[in-house]
């Protein structure tokens, strides 16, 4: 039974919404739905595009609704977090008086048995609006708009752009070579894995060789030394974005293992600043003391378990043309 | 601009000659990685060829899915990276690898590629992650799920009188091989008009597939599944523009496949709502001469990324054992958005 890690991905998208996204959004700030005419057509949600040609369409907006009513619906009894309302409710698609396309949202109905195509709904305002489609909180049986809250008003600006804050959970399994390199870290041991077929060694706990496409069993598992030569190096200017904890410059680099084949790649460098770095310097790993938490993730690159980084050992250079060119 | 169909313009002899798939479960301890390399190692030996026969690969999977970006270059660790190949990559069900493949070996250069499609959608929660893929302004933040755009198709197919919560059941009984129809429709709605039954089970697994070029695949199989058609074609992103008790990409793609130009004995179509199944069958026009879906389907098993390849590998499965003529369909996007039909022959 593999062991599992979950992760949880956060992607803050901020949207730039254009000129007709952005003029539906700032009129929802209004309390107003647009629409653009398509020929005979008013399409809502307003395209910038004629859905079935992708011609460009005229900027000619038409307000509709706020009223409209049901043509086609589903109830959801058990709502997801993702969803607009806690409770049961429906997804339906709503033609807005005066459209001649549905626009697919929420009624807050209390039970399936109120909805029927042909019923009239009207949408629940959100108290403050900032230009998004969940302005609309959902829409409610009847013929009256309602606002959830104190209304705060419209948009002082034309809305230009939308947060959209995704989020999603994973389980992956941790390959159990992974494990076991973790594992040997924490005696300060560089666990290597050598292919039976072609005999090159791999660090890194990956548990299969990519020549030969084959996985390796803990038969494969060998020692390897904890010395070795930087051959390559990238410093690393840490770009501000959500989530981001580097703020200085950094380096990764890739160290050549002595007396072996291997690279391991992407390591971080310990009391060594970025400008110092060198090819053909030599570097002795550095392990974390048990006390310090261990990385138990399984992801690419980077130093694993309590392999921390790399330092000097103070020795001479080695003096190789070629070893820039081992990155992996 | 050509008014000549792309589709009808197959120039080269390109054959599908063998196929794998892993086991389908629920939920795999393996990576995707690992389900690779046990699936190509399978499909080359059918065909006695190793990975150092293959002129150029595609893989078909998803970052959505897995959860890492990149993942598909951690994938390619299962295709033997060495000697350096011809390599791509899809953003889209192995059936979409297929297409870039076989486009490729019109070139006439290689003789032989391989395809995969693979998931592991136990990874994360379908229900969470399918909603961020749709349109980011009116769609996604709503969080519009996958079994409400099928629902809402399935009420258009039943509105159109192309379906009935009946017959759907009864598909759904059929694909699966178990079930009682009377019992099912008694069961409370998942979203109303699906029921649990209608709806696809989640699975994990992934599908190889080799192609060759004519002479090389007359060499490797005694009946090699020519690809004597290939087209895919697309609708508006957002179902509030599209007639979902319709088809039209579908029914395009297959007049550019040839579908028309002889009988076809089976279809096996990626149905994975009960309700699809009634409404492809319909725009296809497929009478009671042709079987559909013997291997179950999508209703059976549905690893996505791999669902679509798979209808093709089951379709080649027919012709490797004497059939003549077979139709293939794989579909990407809410309410059948994209289609794609795959028509197979065997040796003339």
């Amino acid at each position: 039974m593999a062991r599992f890690v979950e992760s949880t991905i956060a992607f803050p998208y901020k949207r730039s919404l254009g000129p007709v996204v952005g003029a539906f959004m700032t009129a929802l700030t209004e309390k107003r739905i647009l629409g653009i005419r398509h020929g005979q057509d008013v399409l809502v949600p307003p395209m910038e595009w004629n859905p079935t040609t992708g011609s460009e369409l005229a900027h000619d907006f038409v307000e509709v609704g706020p009223i409209g009513t049901v043509e086609s619906w589903t109830w959801v009894p058990t709502p997801s977090v993702q969803h607009p309302l806690h409770h049961a409710f429906a997804f339906a698609f709503i033609l807005l008086d005066g459209a001649t396309t549905p626009l697919l949202h929420a009624v807050d109905a209390g039970s399936s048995g109120r909805m029927f195509e042909g019923l009239r709904v009207a949408p629940r305002w959100r108290g403050t609006r900032v230009g998004r489609i969940d302005d609309i909180v959902c829409f409610v049986i009847g013929e009256v708009a309602e606002t959830d809250g104190e209304d705060t008003g419209s948009a002082p600006e034309p809305v230009q752009r939308m947060d959209y804050n995704a989020s999603i959970t994973y389980r992956n399994p941790v390959p159990a070579a992974t494990d076991r390199t973790v594992l040997a870290s924490r005696d300060h041991r560089i666990l290597g894995l050598r292919c039976p077929r072609c005999d090159r060694v791999y660090a890194g706990g990956r548990g299969y060789c990519p020549i030969d496409a084959v996985e390796l069993s803990p038969e494969c598992e060998v020692d390897l030394p904890s010395v070795g030569t930087i051959t390559n190096f990238a410093i690393v200017t840490p770009v501000p974005y959500p989530g981001q904890t580097e703020t200085e410059p950094f380096v990764r680099a890739f160290v050549l293992l002595d007396g072996t084949d291997v690279v391991v790649g992407y390591q971080p460098v310990i009391e060594l600043p970025a400008d110092e770095v060198r090819v053909g310097q030599r570097v002795a790993a550095v392990w974390a003391s048990p006390a310090e938490e261990l990385d138990q993730g399984g992801g690419m690159g980077g130093a694993w378990g309590s392999l921390v980084g790399w330092m000097p050992t103070g020795e001479p250079d080695v003096i190789d043309p070629d070893l820039v060119n081992r990155i992996f | 601009m050509s008014a000549q169909t792309p589709g009808n313009a197959v120039s080269r002899d390109i054959a599908v000659v063998g196929w794998a798939q892993t086991e389908m479960v629920r939920h795999t301890d393996k990576s995707e990685t690992q389900l690779l390399m046990e699936v190509i190692t399978d499909a080359l030996a059918q065909v006695d060829l190793t990975r150092a026969d293959i002129d150029f690969t595609c893989l078909g999977s998803c970052d959505y899915i897995t959860g890492q970006a990149f993942s598909f270059v951690t994938n390619l660790d299962a295709i033997g990276a060495w000697p350096p190949k011809r390599d791509s990559h899809v953003e889209m069900d192995g059936a979409w690898a297929l297409y870039e493949a076989w486009l490729r070996l019109q070139e006439g250069d290689i003789e032989i590629a391989l395809v995969t499609g693979s998931g592991r959608s136990s990874t994360g929660d379908p229900t969470l992650i399918y909603p961020m893929e749709m349109d980011p302004y009116f769609l996604a933040p709503l969080g519009i799920d996958p079994l409400t755009f099928a629902a809402l198709q399935a009420r258009a197919v039943i509105s159109a009188g192309v379906a009935d919560e009946r017959s759907m059941a009864e598909t759904a009984v059929r694909a699966r091989g178990k079930g009682d129809v009377d019992a099912l429709l008694a069961t409370d709605y998942l979203r109303e008009p699906l029921h649990r039954h209608d709806v696809p089970p989640i699975t994990d697994g992934a599908a190889a597939m080799v192609l060759a070029t004519g002479t090389r695949a007359r060499q490797l199989v005694e009946r090699p599944a020519f690809i004597t058609g290939l087209d895919h074609r697309t609708e508006c992103h957002n179902p509030s523009f599209r007639a979902l008790d319709d088809s039209p990409s579908t029914r395009i793609a297959a007049q550019a496949a040839g579908l028309g130009d002889a009988p076809i004995e089976v279809a096996e179509l990626q149905a994975a709502f009960s309700h699809e199944e009634l409404l492809l069958r319909k725009v296809l026009e497929l009478d009671g001469n042709v079987v559909v879906n013997a291997s179950g389907g999508a209703l059976r098993s549905n690893p996505i990324m791999a669902t679509g390849l798979c209808r093709i590998g089951y379709a080649a499965n027919h012709i490797f054992r004497g059939g003549n003529r077979a139709l293939a369909h794989a579909t990407s996007g809410p309410c059948l958005q994209q289609n794609l039909i795959c028509i197979l022959e065997g040796p003339s």
